[in-house]
């Protein structure tokens, strides 16, 4: 899996989709009349990410020392035609997964936290801070700081805190220190513990307390999705999976990926934009964004220190059932990849925690990867779509966001 | 290189905008940008929101079309800055208001982002009474709206820098120049939102931009009254802009 040889297929470039996109990408909005959150995000996040974040290049190159990282990390990670999956469903086409899982984190978020990291340790950072939902990207923040010589601190949703005992030990044990939020380390979180103690938490929540402290200690935060300079950093999935494709001579129909905020989906899809492939987004039924979502103004945090994005979203106050797949969790979903969706580029479905759990258990026994909870909703997707009648003889590219190893919990024994 | 000067229209007051507009008309400008002051000015930071709120009550057309009488006579381009969001509703009344008060074209920041469908129609109504649209770019329009608005519009074109006015967060000046220069070829491009420095002012000149437009750096002398500062400050610029 972790063969040198394949190390060329790493892109030496990110891709940003901003300047090829069909319309304009409605702006980041300050969310209070009085102050900028715009120009706070100047204390907020490490310089090169904040000018990524509204840079008009198509393209940025890839620091040297992050493609030697991206290579270390298991990049690029396996393009894998899932032969037993197709038998099972009895699929006259093809079926390729992406495996992001492969990662030694685990998951897709190693690519954005490994630049981010690289970029504050190199403007002097000695420690960052994030939020994590599920603790894929608590966990891929956890290391990227250490590889860069730094602290880090992660803020995790308390219900996830609690289902996944295991997340909190691998953060600790790559450096981290993990709170459970709310928590009582931040004003937000302590005045949201006043209101209810028994709070289950959640991203917004944990977003608001990451950022105030990143204030508080004059530090910086990493972001983990929905920003576009996120979704650049993850163009590395799909500018990888083209080019995979090439090489064996295959060309995708259709391409599908699950979507928390967005960005493991962007980074997949985005790099294709180019071509007619069919893009399906999968969302989870408990939290209906696509269904049940506005597009609109909204924000990204619940305490509303950052910027409002234009998105599609239930509002930053909106407390999702407790599923397992806590990185589907959040209430809204990335500008660009919402802005996709709503000029009909982009398809969206919807797959309950059942369906999804039907999924993990097929695909763990065909093709022996267990799947993130997350990335088990878009298979349950695909394997619907494959099903279909209409459907046979396409080539359809899954991207698994990431393993399923540390969430066994989900399934009943 | 050219000069664009903006003030938020009539803020503070009539008297006092009228003072230190009396100062601004005798020097060396190019073109006069006008805020319309709106509740919703979403693309300007906090010193020019706070500008908008205060400066609703003085505005009325008939005092705009004394301005800008006067500004004409000084041999000055005159423009509107308005939201779309503000005369969305009455559009057709507003653009004869503006055109009556001498007004020349009008830079709408919210069009593209906002109004995106409705950009040709807005367009057209403006061609119709001989107003210049101006074309309003930043770094996240993509390059096939920058084409189109490019072919849909004869004027010069506004790019900003800065995701709002008045602030500063890390921006590569060299590549948003060159982008825009490419897009557009050898239309005029003014550049705007959170210059604040004649260091910026200097680079943009050495990378190719055919002038700055200043606004939120002019807001504090104003509100202290000083009134030689305000000079002071749009000769410097005058200096960086036309050495």
């Amino acid at each position: 899996m972790y063969s040198e040889q394949n190390v060329d297929i790493i892109p030496e470039k990110w891709y940003n989709i901003v300047p090829d996109l069909p319309e304009p990408l409605p702006p980041a909005r300050d969310h209070d009349p009085e102050n900028s959150s715009i120009d706070l995000l100047n204390r907020i996040l490490p310089r090169e990410v904040l000018r990524q974040e509204f840079t008009s290049s198509r393209f940025e190159r890839i620091p040297d020392e992050v493609l030697e990282e991206y290579a270390q990390i298991g990049r690029p990670t396996p393009l894998i035609r899932a032969r037993n999956l197709e038998k099972f469903l009895k699929f006259r086409g093809k079926i390729f997964l992406k495996y992001e899982g492969a990662t030694v984190t685990g998951s897709h978020k190693i690519n954005t936290a490994l630049p981010q990291a690289y970029y504050a340790a190199n403007e002097g950072l000695q420690e960052v801070v994030t939020e994590t939902g599920a603790g894929q990207w608590g966990t891929a923040t956890a290391l990227a700081a250490t590889l860069n010589g730094m602290k880090s601190t992660v803020f995790m949703v308390k219900v996830s805190y609690d289902q996944k005992p295991l997340r909190k030990k691998i953060m600790n044990l790559y450096g981290a220190s993990v709170f459970p939020s709310p928590s009582t380390q931040t004003e937000y979180g302590r005045r949201t513990l006043q209101e209810d103690p028994e709070h289950p938490g959640t991203l917004g929540i944990a977003i608001s307390e990451a950022v105030q402290y990143a204030l508080d200690h004059d530090i910086r935060y990493l972001l983990g999705s929905v920003e576009n300079c996120v979704i650049t950093h993850q163009s590395v999935i799909g500018q990888e999976a083209r080019k995979q494709l090439e090489i064996i001579g295959e060309k995708a129909d259709t391409l599908i990926g699950c979507v928390g905020g967005g960005s493991n989906f962007s980074g997949f899809t985005f790099p294709f934009m180019d071509t007619d492939v069919e893009m399906i987004a999968t969302a989870a039924t408990e939290v209906p964004k696509f269904s049940h979502g506005k597009y609109a103004y909204d924000l990204i945090d619940t305490a509303g220190i950052l910027p409002e994005l234009k998105m599609f979203s239930l509002g930053a106050d909106f407390v999702p059932k407790s599923i397992y797949a806590g990185g589907l969790r959040y209430h809204g979903a990335a500008p660009a990849l919402s802005l996709l969706i709503k000029h009909g580029r982009i398809r969206t479905d919807e797959v309950d925690e059942a369906k999804s759990l039907e999924a993990f258990r097929i695909f763990s026994r065909t093709q022996g990867i267990v799947p993130a909870p997350e990335s088990s909703h878009a298979i349950a997707t695909a394997m619907e779509y494959c099903r279909k009648p209409e459907n046979q003889g396409k080539t359809v590219v899954i991207n698994v966001s990431g393993h399923g190893l540390l969430d066994l919990s989900f399934v009943r024994d | 290189m050219k000069l664009a000067l903006y003030l938020t229209f009539p803020y503070p007051d009539r008297e006092t905008f009228s003072t230190f507009f009396g100062e601004m008309i005798r020097m060396r400008f190019d073109y006069l940008e006008l805020g319309i002051p709106t509740g919703t000015p979403y693309y300007d930071g906090p010193i020019i929101r706070r500008t908008h709120r205060k400066a609703m009550e003085g505005f009325s057309f008939s005092f705009l079309k004394e301005i800008v009488n006067v500004s004409r006579l000084a041999g000055k381009k005159n423009y509107a800055l308005v939201y779309y969001n503000h005369f969305h509703s009455s559009t057709g009344k507003f653009l004869d208001d503006l055109k009556e008060a001498g007004i020349d074209g009008a830079i709408v920041p919210d069009l593209l982002t906002d109004y995106y469908d409705e950009r040709r129609q807005l367009s057209e109504e403006m061609k119709k009474r001989d107003l210049s649209l101006i074309p309003f770019f930043t770094s996240s329009t993509p390059d096939s709206a920058i084409r189109e608005m490019t072919l849909l519009t004869d004027s010069w074109i506004y790019h900003g820098l800065q995701p709002s006015t008045g602030i500063r967060v890390p921006v590569s000046i060299d590549l948003m120049v060159s982008r825009i220069r490419k897009l557009c070829n050898d239309r005029e491009i003014i550049f705007g939102f959170g210059i604040n420095s004649m260091e910026m002012v200097r680079e943009l000149r050495a990378e190719g931009a055919d002038g700055i437009a200043v606004g939120s750096s002019l807001v504090s002398y104003m509100d202290s009254n000083d009134r030689q500062g305000f000079r002071s400050e749009i000769e410097m610029l005058g200096d960086a802009v036309y050495d």
